[in-house]
């Protein structure tokens, strides 16, 4: 299953985001490693094995909008699944809303500013401040509305369920992002990410585990897919379901309007031909349209390169989306959970 | 070197304005790139493509890689 009628110029965009991203973050994720040091205690090396069902099973449970157009936690959670839930930075507070207390929270990103408010913003206001990317977001109406009172509910429940709490906490994380982790009182493990061939002498990831001792793990981009890893390779958990991992937009309900690139594109080529720079494909199960723009192409191209150099099968609960392809099995949350 | 001598011996009486040149299609990739990366959450950058787990101990070894 592949994407049809895609613009050449879509593709060559898609494909330097690797390049691009690599100016954006390259120092920024080196200088945050080093001063991450001197919090390091515990790395993913030392994570007690899971036990029983949770070593045999996990969902990992990424932010897209599926999860409340889907109503995935409230599934999983009448399904009684024993095994592993591993939770990334976005879907955590939403997790705890359901009910569902993650084994494991993973979180990635090295944005100075906004990543802190998926487990409470002290400074939510300031850190607010001129920024729309939550107000833009489809992965959580609750933070979109920008909310103090909602800031200081996250911030409550986060002290309350987060101390002793297993965190997969990235080297290049930033520095409010480990503050408050620190004060809540998570169980920290440090990883570093392997960002580019550490074979390389002068590779980035050779430098950040030089330079903190940690191993490092793939992220393919992206916090979910960064979390897909931990459960394959250091968790070692064979069957392992992703849910809330969309990579795509809804065609019913997501004008291209909402979209980041809409008012470029439409000036640049028009109207009519907008529609080929937004990709579609139909999710197999349902029949549902999405469409995909330059990041979550690249996104799924990365994980389905993965799944392949894995040799495993990833089990899509999604319920939708553009994750299909080799090595990806769609099914229901309650047919994975009741195998499980 | 000729550019070198001839420049600024005389001074034009008129202001010449010459038009900035825009490559449109450059500036509309640059401009589409930026939009893109603004809608990146929870990302990284990412080059590797095979290898999923790797530590110090493997300078000389085989990546990590399952098999």
């Amino acid at each position: 299953m592949s994407f049809d009628n895609i613009n050449p110029d879509f593709k060559e965009i898609a494909g330097q985001i690797t390049s691009i991203g690599l100016n954006w973050h390259g120092e920024q994720i080196v200088e945050n490693s080093r001063w991450n040091k001197q919090f390091i205690e515990k790395t993913i090396r030392d994570i007690p094995k899971p036990q029983g069902k949770k070593a045999d099973c996990a969902i990992v449970v990424s932010a897209g909008p599926s999860l409340y157009k889907n109503n995935i936690l409230a599934r999983i959670k009448a399904t009684g699944f024993q095994g592993s839930i591993i939770a990334i930075d976005g879907s955590y507070v939403r997790s705890l809303k359901a009910g569902l207390v993650p084994n494991y929270v993973l979180t990635l990103d090295p944005h100075p500013t906004r990543l802190v408010r998926w487990f409470g913003d002290p400074d939510f206001e300031k850190n607010m401040e001129g920024d729309d990317y939550f107000s833009r977001q489809d992965l959580d109406i609750a933070f979109r509305n920008n909310s103090i009172e909602e800031n200081r509910r996250n911030i409550a429940l986060v002290n309350e369920y987060g101390k002793g709490s297993k965190l997969i906490i990235c080297s290049t994380a930033p520095r409010n992002v480990v503050e408050r982790t620190r004060a809540v009182g998570f169980d920290a493990y440090w990883w570093a990410p392997l960002v580019d061939n550490p074979e390389n002498k002068d590779s980035l990831t050779r430098t950040i585990v030089r330079e903190t001792g940690l191993p490092a793990m793939n992220t393919g981009g992206t916090v979910g897919t960064a979390a897909w890893v931990f459960a394959l390779m250091a968790l070692k958990i064979p069957r392992i379901a992703v849910v809330g991992m969309d990579l795509g937009y809804y065609k019913a309900d997501t004008s291209y309007l909402q979209t980041q690139t809409y008012y470029s594109l439409r000036d640049r080529v028009g109207e009519d031909k907008i529609q080929e720079y937004f990709p579609e494909i139909t999710y197999p199960a349902t029949g549902e349209k999405f469409y995909t723009d330059p990041t979550y192409y690249w996104y799924r191209s990365n994980l389905l390169d993965l799944l392949a150099a894995s040799k495993s099968t990833l089990y899509n609960c999604t319920g939708g989306g553009t994750l299909v392809g080799d090595g990806v099995e769609c099914l229901e949350i309650e047919d994975f959970c009741k195998n499980c | 070197m000729m550019s070198e001598l001839l420049k600024g011996n005389f001074k034009v009486q008129r202001e010449i304005k010459v038009d900035e040149t825009k490559d449109e299609a450059a500036e509309f990739k640059k401009e589409f790139r930026k939009k893109a990366l603004e809608s990146i959450g929870g990302s990284m950058v990412f080059v590797e493509r095979e290898k999923l787990f790797w530590d110090e101990s493997n300078l000389n070894e085989k990546s990590l890689q399952k098999s």
